[in-house]
């Protein structure tokens, strides 16, 4: 019956996308590439309705193949992809834009940019909320490739400018790329999500023509915004917009305290560090410890040298001006539980010593002040270093055992 | 700890999941997802790019045809789990699984039974001894079954002559056989039911109907409604945990690697034993032996009866792999190390310990402190960060923060989901970038709080929606701190996609990628690399013992320096060896030892680690895998190094070994390995105790045929109701019910009485279903009539001191009704005009009931049944129970299992309880 038909057909058809699975999973591309040819069958009677239709299967498994085979070439690729793009309708977009990457991968940019103008044009009825994503992305990339023309065309204008030859062609090339590339550009990046690349290439050319005032609130939009996830390059690329702009330090300090309430381990809060702490106010000095503290807290900044160096200086010239010892005490009371277990352990002091003998300096620096000169950490390293006979060492040790009270007040 | 520059384009979107989701073969291929431009480029003539995913990776190649045995198979005998077949009800099963139907129906009245086989005394304890007398187990004919210890002190045939009590025994004898059931024949018939299970024109044998209807409800120890309420719950359980048992989430399996990089004796930490509840710590000598071909060398591998293996039991000194007896089945091992020092967490259900192993070689692991919870603990993870410090979470959905020194801090409290709801208690916790930061997941997704305040600060690291572009129905299966890769980030596994997600950029994943493993991935481990290299991610599932190697970089990229680039996954993912694959490679077995050895290779595995071996150039990972059965397997990787650096020819390579073993053969290294661990396991199997079957009676017939026979002079009855039975057939109607005009049977009984007891209204008024009004009644009593009721009964105890009290005991109001059925026979005729009437009730149709059914509710065919003058009055107050009782009440507990049970509602099961439940019960 054909019911009986129907469920064997399905049965083989299942069992052929299992051997190709394997084969493919266990990088056998010929074998695999063997198998779709039987899997291809099952386009023809396609009783499906499953999430994964046998033309996108094939077009998944085909292309992965094509990209690991000893013998696939780019045009066989390219005429796979072309027959894939007529199967089906509800993944045209999809095709096209993953033929796109890949020629974009290989380097072939002018063959990508030509597919996507050729996507950009295809309509079909009513568009999915998947496909208008998709057309979305094909045009925010063709205006990412546009900006790139636009950058090529720029270079070369650049370039002939010093030799005091002008070419009217090409800066006008140069400006139609420019409306291309911002049209699309503009377009893409008012979407909640992570546009770090088309952002870039978006204020890039405003900044080239002298629109300050769009790219700052570009870029206000893009770091600020709440629909948009928190992402910090959004606040690097804001500050670094800032800085490039001489902005007053102001505005500066704040762009990267709320980098700092965002992501307190990134490794602009050392930069940010280095800023406050050469400030004359009080409250920018006090932020600096804070920061500085909250950046040693992550893992990842364990055994960094500059960190623990900015600490340390910090650390000293609060202890020599014997002025708002307390700010180290607040920042130290919620530390002082897990620090000593997480940085001065006597195993972390023999490491640091013997790998890197900077940072066992720094870090003893700081273990000394902020746990007094019978913590195993400072004792270890002094120790050591005294007994190597490094003359910083010794600095550090009589500078410890000089302001041992510190610790007592910071402590208690 | 350096942030990308750019990372690749996504979208963001809030809300739940819009795609349609479901299982995708192929999902995974073929994609690279988004492009990024790498490098500077805009100063160059030229751009590049380079996908999300579909890079380059590096190559690892098996080294050996299938996974080896790396120690002795586990020496116990291992009980196999449950399979669908045991829990599903046959005959559905195939017809479902033939119409591709969703749904299973679970063979409720299988388990019930095995439960009244398996616990004989919880189930009928006090009634079976009470009412021992009167079964007949045996196949003889009836003897003396009367009880020794009740009536005589077992007389030995010489002492029963002498004792002029002979006469005595010989009328109890005859007592006895008119008061005993036969088991035999009952048995016979339950036989011939089973036999023809699946049967549609199944028709029930009238004489079962009858027993099970007359017992059902008082031969119970427990009452049957709550057993069986019970025992579809924990059906219902099984086979939520034969769909997907999370319970061995993590794995319990844990590479403890060296201390110095040079040295090559780490340790393996997993459960042995005969519940897998032995903590076996083993340090593990790992080598590359001639040829380049790996192996393992095992302080065990002198010794082909692998004694050495099993240690001294509890913190050996002096030995160097320990042993720990623990006190339930051990579900993850976790470890990390710290300070040079690994720490190893245990979880079973309701115990979580943690043990020291100090890195230097041939120390002792100490045990250092052990929690327990009253509720099954669902994770525990290893602080990566600070010493002795661990997460724990339970299924009440609390999480707590361990510290050996400072004790269990609880983190959060709270019963429901984060993000949505799910009926999941699965709650998962593991450590983030900052020590004091926890992440705590459940299956909509994962938060970070800080353990000083977790009350106000948490953010949002992955919900199940939009915003990760998930599928519907996508569920947290595994999390994972990816802190040795990268100190920021974490690997999330659903049962459709793995995801790497940054703390620094919560809600966006960084990777997503879709794993076409057939079952979530339950297990996971990282294998960092080293700068320019990828690192390497194991996935494993459980119960198809599936292996994924996955590669992932996010390092900077060449000489370019700069800024790190975005996450990608390099290279394709690649399958590895399961435990199950070597069965091609073990010696033949005969049939039913080659099925055993299938059955125990193809156990779900419980967990995975793997060991990186670096031995100057050469570069291998030891991936090893742990069955359910306590085996543990392992397979060698070797890395091939990119020496050439044309990718075309890559490929080329790989097809090679592949067309050179078409089917590969393990080397004599593992072959050796095999032959060993084959000898050991068939000789645990010869070690078992002869599998000695239940004591089993022989039964064959509960009642005689003669006993069964109809008596000489038909009743007058029959004859009537073959006349009826024989009218109806010619008029092809049905018989609405056999007497026309049925007298309610208890009330005028009482009324006879006149002075009825409140004992008997209230049996009386429960019969006559109407004790909810009665008992109404009884409680709005005016304190005079009460006070009045007092007296009158007070009175009424004087008077009858003599006689036995009444007790609310279910053995005397047996008693008392065969008493009442006394009386009941000596009543009047015009109340009582034969037992059928007495038994018809007074409304509502009887099903169309067979002829004999009647006949035996007669007093003459009842004691020609042999059953005793006192039961007779309850077997018939049963039958009009059950005749009066809704059609699908009497159903006996068979042809429940016709029911369909579909786990994830109990609707079915509740109105199959209820009938049950309204009805009140006797003796409470």
């Amino acid at each position: 019956s054909s019911h009986e038909y129907k469920l064997n057909f399905k049965k083989s058809k299942e069992m052929c996308l299992s051997y190709i699975q394997d084969a493919m999973l266990q990088k056998q591309w010929k074998k695999a590439a063997e198998f779709l040819t039987f899997y291809m069958e099952s386009l023809e009677k396609d009783f499906a309705r499953e999430y994964l239709s046998p033309s996108e299967v094939i077009w998944r498994i085909g292309t992965e193949i094509l990209c690991h085979h000893s013998h696939s070439s780019m045009k066989e690729f390219n005429s796979f992809t072309e027959q894939m793009k007529s199967l089906g309708v509800k993944r045209y977009l999809k095709v096209c834009l993953e033929h796109t990457f890949h020629l974009l991968c290989d380097g072939l940019i002018d063959e990508a940019y030509q597919n996507l103008s050729l996507s950009e044009s295809w309509r079909s009825g009513d568009q999915t909320v998947i496909q208008d994503k998709e057309m979305k992305l094909i045009k925010a990339y063709r205006g990412l490739l546009d900006y790139y023309n636009w950058s090529k065309q720029k270079n070369i204008l650049l370039e002939h400018g010093q030799d005091g030859f002008e070419d009217l062609s090409v800066e006008q090339e140069m400006h139609s790329c420019f409306r291309k590339a911002a049209v699309n550009l503009k377009e893409i990046i008012k979407i909640p999500g992570v546009w770090d690349l088309f952002v870039k290439c978006y204020v890039d050319l405003l900044e080239f023509y002298g629109d300050h005032n769009e790219a700052r609130q570009v870029l206000n939009e893009y770091a600020y915004n709440s629909k948009f996830p928190t992402n910090p390059n959004a606040h690097v690329y804001l500050y670094q917009f800032l800085k490039r702009h001489g902005e007053s330090k102001k505005s500066l300090v704040s762009a990267l305290k709320i980098l700092h309430d965002v992501v307190p381990s990134h490794e602009l809060m050392i930069d940010f560090n280095i800023m406050l702490q050469k400030s004359k106010k009080r409250k920018r000095r006090r932020l600096g410890l804070e920061v500085i503290f909250a950046v040693l807290d992550y893992a990842g900044w364990k055994e960094n040298v500059k960190a623990w160096s900015c600490l340390a200086r910090q650390l000293k010239q609060i202890v020599i001006s014997e002025k708002h010892l307390d700010w180290i005490k607040q920042e130290w009371n919620s530390r002082k539980d897990w620090w000593p277990a997480f940085h001065f352990s006597r195993y972390s002091a023999k490491r640091n010593w013997q790998e890197n003998e900077c940072l066992s300096h720094e870090k003893a620096l700081v273990a000394g002040i902020l746990l007094g000169k019978d913590c195993k950490y400072f004792k270890y390293v002094s120790h050591q270093g005294c007994k190597a006979q490094v003359k910083r060492f010794r600095i550090l040790k009589k500078f410890v055992n000089k302001h041992n009270p510190v610790y007592l007040r910071v402590s208690g | 700890m350096e942030f990308p520059a750019a990372l690749f384009p996504s979208y963001f979107g809030a809300g739940p999941p819009r795609e349609e989701g479901g299982p995708a073969p192929a999902a995974g291929w073929g994609e690279y997802g988004q492009v990024l431009e790498a490098g500077p480029g805009r100063r160059q003539a030229e751009m590049t790019f380079v996908p999300c995913r579909g890079g380059t990776g590096e190559r690892w190649k098996p080294a050996d045809a299938a996974a080896v045995p790396l120690l002795p198979p586990n020496a116990s005998c291992w009980v196999p789990s449950v399979t669908p077949q045991d829990i599903l009800y046959r005959s559905v099963l195939r017809r479902k699984l033939q119409a591709g139907k969703r749904g299973a129906a679970l063979d409720f009245t299988k388990q019930l039974s095995h439960f009244f086989v398996d616990h004989p005394e919880d189930a009928f304890g006090s009634l079976g001894r009470l009412l021992h007398q009167n079964f007949h187990l045996g196949n003889s004919k009836l003897k003396v079954s009367v009880h020794p210890a009740v009536t005589m002190p077992s007389p030995t045939p010489a002492l029963a002559a002498a004792i002029p009590s002979l006469c005595l025994l010989s009328s109890l004898q005859r007592q006895a056989r008119d008061s005993t059931i036969r088991m035999t024949a009952l048995r016979e018939k339950i036989d011939r039911l089973e036999a023809r299970r699946g049967c549609p024109q199944q028709h029930l044998v009238p004489c079962l109907r009858w027993f099970s209807h007359l017992s059902r409800d008082w031969l119970f120890e427990v009452p049957l409604g709550l057993l069986a309420d019970c025992v579809h719950e924990d059906l219902l359980l099984q086979w939520a945990s034969l769909l997907f048992d999370d319970s061995p989430t993590g794995g319990a399996l844990a590479w403890l690697p060296p201390k110095d990089t040079g040295a090559r004796t780490g340790r393996l930490v997993y459960p042995g034993g005969q519940a897998m509840n032995h903590l076996c710590i083993l340090p593990c000598r790992v080598a590359l032996g001639r040829e380049g071909r790996g192996h393992v060398a095992l302080p065990l591998a002198g010794t082909p009866d692998f004694q050495d293996v099993v240690l001294e039991e509890l913190p050996c000194a002096q030995g160097s792999p320990a042993q720990f007896e623990l006190n339930g089945r051990i579900r993850q091992v976790a470890a990390a190390r710290v300070d040079g020092e690994d720490f190893v967490g245990v979880r079973s259900d309701y115990h979580c310990g943690v043990w020291r192993v100090s890195g230097r070689t041939g120390a002792t692991p100490t045990p250092l402190q052990v929690i327990r919870t009253s509720v099954p603990a669902s994770c525990l993870t290893v602080s990566p960060h600070l010493p002795g410090e661990l997460a724990v979470c339970t299924q009440s959905g609390a999480v707590y923060l361990w510290n050996i020194e400072t004790g269990l801090q609880r983190l959060r409290h709270d019963p429901q989901t984060m993000f949505f709801r799910d009926h999941s208690p699965w709650r998962w916790s593991d450590f983030t970038a900052h020590p004091r930061v926890l992440s705590c997941a459940d299956r909509t997704g994962l938060q970070c709080l800080d353990t000083r305040a977790p009350e106000r600060c948490h953010f949002d690291l992955f919900k199940v929606g939009e915003g990760a572009s998930c599928q519907q129905g996508e569920r947290v299966v595994l999390p994972m701190y990816l802190g040795r890769a990268y100190s920021s980030q974490h690997l999330i596994t659903t049962q459709f996609s793995v995801y790497v997600l940054d703390e620094r950029l919560p809600l966006v994943p960084v990777l997503k990628w879709a794993h076409m493993m057939k079952a979530p991935p339950l297990f996971a481990h990282l294998t960092p690399g080293g700068p320019g290299r990828t690192h390497k991610v194991l996935l494993g599932t459980s119960h198809n013992q599936e292996l994924l190697l996955l590669q992932y970089q996010g390092e900077k990229r060449g000489s370019r320096g700069g800024s790190r680039s975005a996450c990608q996954l390099a290279g394709s993912p690649q399958k590895l060896h399961s435990i199950a694959s070597c069965l091609q490679h073990l010696p033949t077995q005969l049939p039913h030892r080659h099925r055993l050895l299938q059955q125990r290779l193809g156990a779900p595995a419980a967990g995975l680690a793997a060991a990186l071996q670096e031995d100057g150039p050469r570069e291998s990972l030891l991936v090893f895998q742990l069955s359910e059965a306590g085996d543990v397997f392992c397979q060698r990787l070797t890395h091939e190094a990119a020496a050439h650096p044309q990718p075309s020819l890559a490929p080329q390579e790989a097809e090679c070994p592949q067309n050179r073993c078409a089917s590969p053969q393990p080397s004599p290294a593992a072959a050796l390995q095999y032959c060993r661990w084959m000898k050991a396991l068939s000789k645990g199997w010869g070690k078992l105790p002869q599998r000695t079957r239940p004591p089993t009676f022989s039964q064959k017939r509960l009642f005689t045929r003669k006993e069964l026979e109809e008596p000489l002079a038909p009743s007058p009855l029959h004859g009537q109701a073959r006349q009826r039975l024989c009218q109806a057939m010619r008029d092809g109607g049905r018989i609405q019910r056999w007497d026309p005009t049925p007298p309610a049977l208890p009330q005028p009984l009482e009324l006879a009485r006149g002075d009825p007891d409140p004992l008997s209204t209230r049996l009386t008024a429960s019969w006559g279903w109407d004790w909810e009004r009665w008992w109404e009644e009884r409680t709005s009593f005016n304190m005079a009539q009460r006070k009045q009721a007092l007296r009158e009964r007070r009175r009424r105890q004087k008077r009858a001191r003599g006689r036995r009290s009444l007790s609310a005991s279910f053995t005397s109001s047996i008693t008392y009704q065969s008493e009442l059925s006394e009386l009941s026979d000596a009543v009047p005729p015009p109340l009582s005009p034969g037992p059928p009437r007495e038994v018809s009730p007074p409304t509502g149709s009887p099903p169309p009931s067979p002829a004999p059914e009647e006949a035996l509710l007669s007093s003459q065919s009842l004691r020609s049944c042999g059953i005793p003058k006192e039961r007779r009055k309850m077997l018939r107050d049963y039958l009009a129970v059950w005749t009066d009782g809704p059609p699908e009440a009497p159903e006996p507990p068979d042809s429940q299992a016709s029911q369909l049970c579909i786990p994830s509602s109990q609707s079915q099961l509740s109105s199959a309880s209820q009938p049950r439940r309204k009805r009140p019960r006797m003796g409470f």
